[in-house]
């Protein structure tokens, strides 16, 4: 509490970045939920992976299909929402909060901040 | 999203397992009509030249039921498979035949050589499909359907002063009915069927996991043109009789494959985790050989896990263990015999599978 939380980015992937105190914490977009349709399982990533921008992280299956998660930017995953192994729909109800699918410590701050802001995104999703 | 030419909903706002649960538990309303519908008239020259392709004694289909059957190219294979019914519309007696929209080219080539004037209806007639146990409550409100109508019974019934083509039949399992209703009258219908809060609209999702739940064959998937009916485990809907019959196109290939034991079979899949099973995707034994195939793969939202349909090698024991390749994984899978759910027709007033 009372740190400093950033402003949520968006990837061209349709994953959503926030980071408070060096930790990224990453999960898909609301427009991603709603494309993918009801989500039946997700394949959560290994904590302690170094990960590069671009690499597959994870995987999330929905009634529809299958679809892969990338990792926003270059770091180490630190943490997994466990409760998603159990109930992925909480993606469906809220998966720009709740819906959170893991934490990275990131090691450049410069990628972040080339990603989109909210209202690029939205623009990016008109096109 | 396209589908053979036709830009079809997956879902409509709910999503596909509510709807598929809708569909199990009350009824669901799906606009099939980019299928294909014909009329062909009841004449012996014609029926004649059907019966090298249709595996069925077309002269003696008795009038107002309806039999699922197939074209078949000449090695037996399957070139569509259809509903074949006999009616009669304003006195003139008809083979309605409802097919694949994928197959259209492929079989009207074949209907119109047979019958060279026969009659598409897919322009000027819409085909819903009405599903589910609660069916027959939500249509009698609005369409005359009698009291003894059961499961592939077929009849001509009025709605907004139109003839309109009522079967009781479906793709999901469960008791329904199938309705071609001239374009101008198909808006109103799905007004006064959508009155009724216990329905809904489905989409492709949903009619696809509602039929692999009920362990049927869907064309492209577990049917093709190098498939025979009896590979694909739907001997039971082939006349026997007419496999004596030198006319019927792949006779003798056909007949051999049932006496003699076939190079594969089909199978039913349960995933023992979450993972999906998807088209496409390799089975193998616990030597890691290679054994089949899965065809059709999907979630079941009645099982809570993913269910698929496959081909497996015949030689391959049903008791062994049964690995999945899931994104270069093996994982084990579970051989379930089909259907997955029970099913639930309606004959003589009383529900059989």
């Amino acid at each position: 509490m009372g740190a400093h939380m950033s402003e949520k980015k968006y990837t061209k992937d349709h994953e959503w970045v926030s980071i408070e105190n060096e930790i990224a914490t990453i999960g898909i977009s609301n427009h991603a939920q709603e494309s993918l349709g009801d989500i039946v399982f997700i394949e959560l990533p290994s904590v302690g992976n170094l990960v590069k921008a671009k690499d597959e992280i994870c995987v999330v299956e929905s009634v529809k299909a299958a679809s892969d998660i990338y990792a926003p930017i270059d770091g180490e995953i630190i943490e997994v929402n466990n409760t998603l192994e159990n109930d992925a729909t909480i993606i469906n109800q809220d998966a720009e909060n709740e819906g959170w699918i893991f934490k990275m410590k990131i090691s450049d701050s410069n990628q972040y901040s080339e990603l989109m802001s909210e209202d690029e995104y939205k623009q990016f999703l008109e096109q | 999203m396209p589908f053979a030419g036709f830009n079809m909903p997956i879902n409509y706002k709910t999503g596909i397992i509510n709807e598929h649960k809708n569909v199990r538990n009350h009824s669901g309303i799906f606009d099939v009509s980019h299928m294909g519908q014909i009329l062909i008239e009841n004449k012996e020259s014609y029926l004649d030249k059907l019966e090298k392709y249709i595996p069925l004694k077309l002269k003696k289909l008795i009038k107002n039921r309806s039999h699922y059957s197939f074209l078949l190219n000449k090695d037996g294979g399957v070139i569509d498979d259809l509903i074949v019914s006999n009616i009669d519309i304003k006195n003139k007696s008809y083979l309605y035949i409802v097919y694949n929209a994928s197959r259209k080219k492929e079989d009207e080539k074949i209907f119109i050589s047979c019958a060279p004037n026969a009659e598409k209806i897919y322009n000027i007639n819409c085909l819903f499909a009405i599903q589910g146990p609660d069916s027959i409550n939500v249509l009698k409100n609005i369409i005359d359907i009698p009291n003894n109508m059961n499961f592939f019974d077929i009849l001509i019934s009025k709605y907004n002063n139109n003839e309109i083509i009522v079967s009781r039949s479906g793709y999901t399992g469960e008791d329904g009915f199938e309705l071609s209703i001239p374009n101008k009258s198909a808006e109103n219908l799905i007004t006064d069927l959508l009155k009724n809060k216990n329905t809904m609209l489905c989409g492709l999702g949903s009619r696809d996991s509602l039929r692999l739940e009920a362990g049927l064959s869907l064309y492209g998937h577990e049917l093709n043109e190098n498939i025979t009916p009896i590979e694909a485990g739907l001997s039971w809907a082939l006349d026997k009789e007419r496999l004596e019959d030198k006319n019927l196109n792949g006779n003798k290939i056909l007949s051999n494959q049932l006496k003699n034991k076939l190079s594969n079979k089909k199978i039913g899949l349960i995933s023992t985790n979450k993972s999906m099973l998807r088209d496409g995707m390799k089975l193998f034994d616990n030597n890691n050989n290679e054994i089949g195939k899965i065809t059709s793969g999907c979630f079941s939202p009645n099982l809570n896990k993913s269910i698929a349909i496959g081909y497996i090698i015949s030689e391959f024991n049903t008791d062994n263990t049964i690995f999945c390749e899931i994104r270069k994984k093996l994982e084990l899978v579970k051989i379930n015999n089909l259907p997955f759910i029970k099913k639930n027709y309606k004959k003589n007033g009383s529900t059989y599978e």
